[in-house]
């Protein structure tokens, strides 16, 4: 579904990723480790159109979305939930998830927003409240729904746990597994890697700006050298 | 007290002209961080227009219209032949880009129509004015007063309640973010454009009315009443771009009164002593919008 | 120690005056040219004007160019020196045709001309050093709007009081004049003063404060961390700009011989800014080209307006053209100059290049060598860095909780932690940076919280920053230079060590001419150390040093930051993610996890911690 090959993005000197090359299949949950710094963050900016890619292509769902702007590849159904979350701080809840499905129609959108209060309760809650008023845990079930109100085809998330409490983390993983039982396709930016490869049905981990190494959640659990290779070695 | 009440209506009139300025300087600073210099030529536009109109016989009933639909084309064409290039550059390099703008449109006018003074005849009711009791109110103080709270009650509407608002909101909240969720940034930074060349439009029609001429450089004054009144409110705010509009009216009127008669002439003069004052001790304006410095 | 000091001969002073001399000379000799050779009155008053216009756009430049904030109040001084002089200078004669009732007496006063400047340069600079404690209050820097927006209010208050003033001013229309033969009639002071502006230009841009100042433009922030004011070098640098400016204007109406409040309005902010801009703000060098450029332009504009126009007698039909060559065309190309150097050149011609300096590295500089490398001092001062109980909270997010730290003279303390652990916030912290509820931390029991910035890095606390901010426009050397400049006034006790061996020491050296924004990323960092290494602190902070390099260049990293740190005798707390670098370097290792220090002892110890291990590899790995 999303096919990455080559892709080299810099910062003016700094190469912040390196001939990084993956793929993912539809339905798949695909996670990305490694330490900070790694490059993670940059691959899933690259993709989504937000930073200038100097060499590579992406194809995502048959086409080519290399250097396209971010609108357009949200509309051709790739989303991402950035890190840190970047809620809008001032709007409620409601005008978020709205600001979310501007891509959809307004009666599918009236949809979807009743889907996601069903299956974010605590949004239903909030729903009025600015969205900057929300805790940390409130705030990221926030980014995610909104991501979903475009109906994407595929969902990238970059460290949806960063900054959360172990028990909303925890809440966080649980949340991509009702994700992944709904059959959609994830990937997952995560530093909790042990957690992250329990989950994932692939992952690659990435290290000064290089993917090194892939497989299955459960090969790369099983090799030693990974404590080594993530926490640098 | 009437003498206040009566100052109070006259500091309205004022304010509103200027609250509708300060909300379109401040609907694009929001979203693409540029501080328009070029954004009193949304009125000198439409006053060479309203000229030319009024030779040829039109009434200020066809002119008002005419008048905003020019403000808006004029934003938008300057954002496409101008702005759009320095997306992105430094406030600086955008800055210096709007006041380039408003120089090249005066100096067109200069070139092609000459220095002199204009005049555009004002509509026959506009020295009316209406008794209550000890009161006498412009009507044209009225009118503007009554469609400034309406075309700002619109305006809030429109930000709040439509998709296009939420994703101008969204858009100068964080630009990045909004793109990822599908928000078209030309759409959305042309809307408000748009937006901001419609508020001038109006504030324009009664600008002009005032007026009753126009000048190549006519927009200055606009330009820095609108520009003063949102860092008064607080750059980046909406509701403070309105707030120090109204602010900045009702200080101009109240001082004016104030001041000994010798040297009431130089009312504008305390007033930028004030805004001077206001922005030692409350740098962000009175709305001021918390400014996180990024390590 | 310090071989090289400050402001060094050469390249500070003698090169500046021979540059000074070359632009003088070059622009003077540039104008007697064309005055000669078209040899009519229109072309003699064109070159008098461009070296008036010179002397304030260099007084511009000095305060655009060094502190990067717009201003377009300089010429709002220049309206006010411009009266004052005007209402010293001029006869009582005239005055009482003007201005009869002119207050305080100055009906009847009349000083020489020359008094009549001291005194226009006097009261503006009052006024000067008030709109620049506005400014600070602001919080002016590099391109801030607000800022702008005051000095724009300033040349709209002069040009409205002069307008609205007519018993001080003559009002809008008749204005003030010189009698007959009062005029400025000879070229000498111009001249005199335009090479004085070109020398106190160039002076100041090579001064201490002019460098701090271009510090300050290039990073704010960076400067602060480095000791540096920015709002004391921008004031000085406002308060000699307006000394430049007050002079020209002063001049300006003494050639013209009469003053008008439209003279020192918009048009001319402009035209002065266009000037500025075209050269190139940053270079007194661009701002004189620029000068040069928009002369020309601006009178080859006005020539092609007029009818029948020709151009050193070759003549043009311009009748299908008509329709642009007309009068005011000269107007038009301001506001084009204005916007197309906007859009495709917004640095200007000459973005930095300063004519001086480029002299100075080809023939001022004589050989370099490679200086030795330096010794690791012996005997280091006894200092402690103590942090406890920091308590910080983003809204409901607590970043941090009862976080502290202890750190001695010659120690390399370590801060590991996951993304999000804290780990940046605490640095910031202890650097000024961010306000924390609770919590104090002190360097040999001095108490710092609570204090900015630049004064914790002068009392010894020296960071550099995870997402490299080095003075982009300056070269490596001016970089390092900063920070000895800055550990020169205030770190004076400590053993400063020379710029050279810094760069040296850090592997700078074949690149020591070279622009920081050039640098690749393992230079810029190891830039970053030399450059906090040469504020002699007592404890050097560094916030991921390795970030983005290759395992190889972290080893290297780890020998470069522990010679360093010994060079100086400074104490080192680091902040990194990769457990092999902080382990490899540290002699104490502290654990921040979700805003705690949840473990802390030597290298082996903390690796050896089960807690640690959870932290890294996800809470699942503690069952």
């Amino acid at each position: 579904m999303l096919e990455v090959s080559g892709l080299t993005t810099t910062y003016g000197a700094i190469a912040a990723l390196r001939d990084a090359s993956l793929t993912v299949g539809a339905g798949e949950v695909v996670g990305l480790i490694g330490p900070n710094g790694a490059g993670k963050t940059t691959l899933l900016g690259s993709i989504a159109g937000l930073l200038p890619i100097s060499a590579g292509t992406i194809t995502f769902d048959g086409g080519d979305i290399t250097s396209t702007a971010p609108e357009k590849i949200l509309r051709s159904g790739l989303a991402l939930v950035p890190e840190h979350r970047r809620i809008f701080a001032d709007m409620t809840v409601e005008e978020n998830l709205k600001i979310g499905g501007i891509t959809t129609k307004s009666s599918e959108r009236a949809q979807l927003l009743d889907e996601m209060a069903d299956l974010f309760p605590v949004l239903r809650q909030k729903w009025d409240t600015p969205a900057g008023y929300m805790s940390g845990g409130e705030a990221q079930q926030l980014a995610i729904a909104r991501a979903l109100m475009s109906k994407p085809k595929l969902i990238m998330m970059d460290e949806p746990s960063l900054g959360l409490a172990p028990i909303l983390v925890d809440l966080v993983f649980e949340l991509l597994e009702t994700l992944r039982s709904q059959g959609r396709t994830i990937v997952v930016v995560e530093q909790n890697a042990t957690r992250m490869l329990e989950v994932a049905d692939r992952a690659y981990v990435l290290r000064s700006g290089e993917i090194v190494a892939d497989g299955t959640g459960q090969e790369l659990l099983d090799r030693s050298d990974l404590f080594d290779t993530f926490v640098g070695g | 007290m009437s003498e206040l009440l009566q100052n109070l209506i006259d500091g309205l009139g004022r304010g509103s002209i200027y609250a509708l300025l300060a909300l379109g300087v401040a609907v694009v600073f929001g979203i693409m961080h540029l501080l328009n210099f070029a954004h009193g030529e949304l009125i000198t536009i439409p006053g060479y227009l309203a000229y030319w109109a009024f030779t040829n016989d039109w009434t200020w009933w066809a002119l008002a219209p005419a008048i905003i639909v020019s403000a808006v084309l004029a934003s938008l064409v300057i954002e496409r032949i101008a702005f759009s290039r320095v997306r992105g550059a430094t406030d600086f390099t955008m800055l210096l880009t709007s006041f380039g703008v408003h120089f090249i449109v005066a100096a067109g006018f200069l070139l092609y129509v000459g220095a002199g003074v204009k005049q555009i005849e004002r509509p026959g009711w506009f020295a009316n004015t209406v008794s209550l009791g000890s009161l006498n109110i412009e009507v044209f103080d009225l009118i503007v007063i009554g469609a400034t709270f309406a075309v700002l009650g619109a305006t809030t509407w429109l930000l709040q309640r439509t998709m296009f608002g939420l994703a101008l909101r969204a858009a100068a909240s964080d630009f990045d973010t909004a793109r990822l969720m599908g928000v078209k940034s030309d759409s959305v930074i042309r809307g408000a454009f748009a937006l901001s060349g419609f508020l001038a439009g109006i504030a324009g029609v009664f600008w002009i009315m005032r007026e009753g001429q126009v000048t190549p450089s006519a927009g200055i004054n606009p330009m820095l009443q609108g520009v003063l009144a949102a860092l008064i409110g607080g750059l980046g705010s909406l509701r403070g771009a309105v707030l120090g509009g109204f602010v900045l009216g009702l200080a101009e009127v109240l001082l004016r009164s104030w001041l000994p008669v010798d040297i009431q002439n130089l009312t504008t003069g305390f007033v930028f002593v004030m805004i001077a004052l206001l922005f030692i001790f409350r740098p962000g304006g009175l709305l001021s919008v918390p400014q996180v410095e990024r390590v | 120690m310090l071989s090289r000091s400050f402001p060094q001969t050469r390249r500070d002073v003698a090169f500046p005056v021979i540059g000074s001399i070359v632009l003088f000379i070059v622009l003077l000799g540039g104008g007697m040219l064309y005055q000669t050779i078209l040899g009519n009155g229109s072309a003699e008053r064109l070159v008098t004007t461009m070296l008036i216009d010179a002397i304030i756009v260099v007084g511009i430049q000095i305060y655009i160019g060094n502190t990067g904030i717009l201003s377009f109040g300089h010429i709002g001084f220049g309206a006010i020196a411009g009266y004052i002089f005007a209402v010293y200078a001029i006869s009582p004669e005239e005055k009482l045709k003007r201005i009869p009732m002119a207050p305080f007496g100055l009906t009847d006063t009349q000083v020489s001309p020359t008094v009549a400047i001291v005194i226009a340069v006097a009261v503006t600079l009052v006024f000067a050093l008030i709109v620049g404690i506005g400014l600070a209050r602001s919080g002016a820097q590099s391109g801030s709007v607000a800022a702008t927006v005051i000095t724009l209010a300033l040349l709209f208050v002069t040009h409205e009081v002069a307008k609205s003033w007519p018993e001080l001013t003559g009002g809008n229309r008749g204005g003030i004049s010189f009698g007959i033969g009062e005029s400025l009639k000879t070229r000498l002071p111009i001249l005199a003063m335009l090479f004085a502006a070109l020398l106190v230009a160039r002076l100041y841009g090579q001064s201490r404060s002019g460098k701090l100042a271009v510090a300050a433009r290039e990073d704010n922030l960076a400067a602060r961390a480095m000791g540096v004011n920015p709002l004391v070098q921008q004031m000085v640098a406002l308060l000699i700009s307006v000394i430049v400016v007050s002079v020209g204007s002063s001049l300006r109406v003494w050639q013209i011989g009469s003053i008008l409040p439209d003279r020192f309005f918009f048009d001319y902010a402009m035209l002065t800014l266009v000037m500025l801009i075209v050269g190139g703000r940053n270079s007194v060098t661009g701002a004189v080209l620029g000068v040069a450029v928009m002369t020309a332009a601006r009178e080859l504009a006005r020539r092609l307006g007029q009818d029948g126009f020709e151009v050193f007698g070759i003549g043009l039909d311009d009748a299908p053209l008509d329709w642009v060559f007309r009068e005011n065309l000269n107007s038009v190309v301001l506001g084009l100059a204005m916007v197309g150097f906007m859009i495709w050149r917004p640095t200007g011609i000459l973005e930095d290049w300063e004519f001086d300096q480029w002299l100075y590295s080809k023939f001022g500089r004589g050989d370099e060598s490679e200086p030795e490398r330096l010794a690791e001092l012996d005997n280091i001062p006894d200092v402690r860095f103590d942090a406890s109980g920091i308590n910080v909270a983003f809204g409901g997010f607590k970043a941090l909780t009862n976080a502290g730290i202890e750190a001695a003279a010659g120690e390399i303390v370590g801060i590991i932690g996951p993304n999000g652990a804290g780990k940046t916030t605490f640095v910031n912290v202890i650097t000024g940076m961010v306000e924390p509820q609770s919590g104090e931390f002190s360097i040999d029991g001095e108490d710092l919280a609570g204090k900015a910035s630049y004064e914790l890095s002068r009392s010894g606390l020296v960071r550099t920053f995870q997402n490299l901010r080095l003075f982009g426009a300056l070269t490596v050397r001016e970089n390092v230079e900063i920070a000895a400049l800055v550990a020169q006034e205030h770190r004076s006790e400590r053993t400063l060590r020379d710029v050279d061996s810094l760069m040296a020491e850090a592997g700078l050296w074949e690149h020591r001419d070279r622009r920081a924004r050039e640098l690749d990323y393992g230079n810029s960092r190891r830039l970053e150390l030399a450059r906090a290494a040469a504020m002699a602190p007592s404890f050097m902070l560094l916030d991921e040093p390795t970030s983005g390099m290759s395992d190889t260049e972290s080893i290297t990293m780890i020998e470069q930051v522990r010679h360093m740190a010994a060079t100086v005798g400074a104490g080192v707390i680091v902040i990194d993610h990769d457990l092999a670098f902080i382990t490899g370097i540290s002699d104490r290792i502290y654990v921040f996890d979700q805003g705690e220090v949840i473990a802390q002892g030597t290298p082996a110890e903390v690796q050896a911690n089960p807690q640690v291990q959870a932290a890294y590899l996800g809470s699942a790995a503690m069952t």
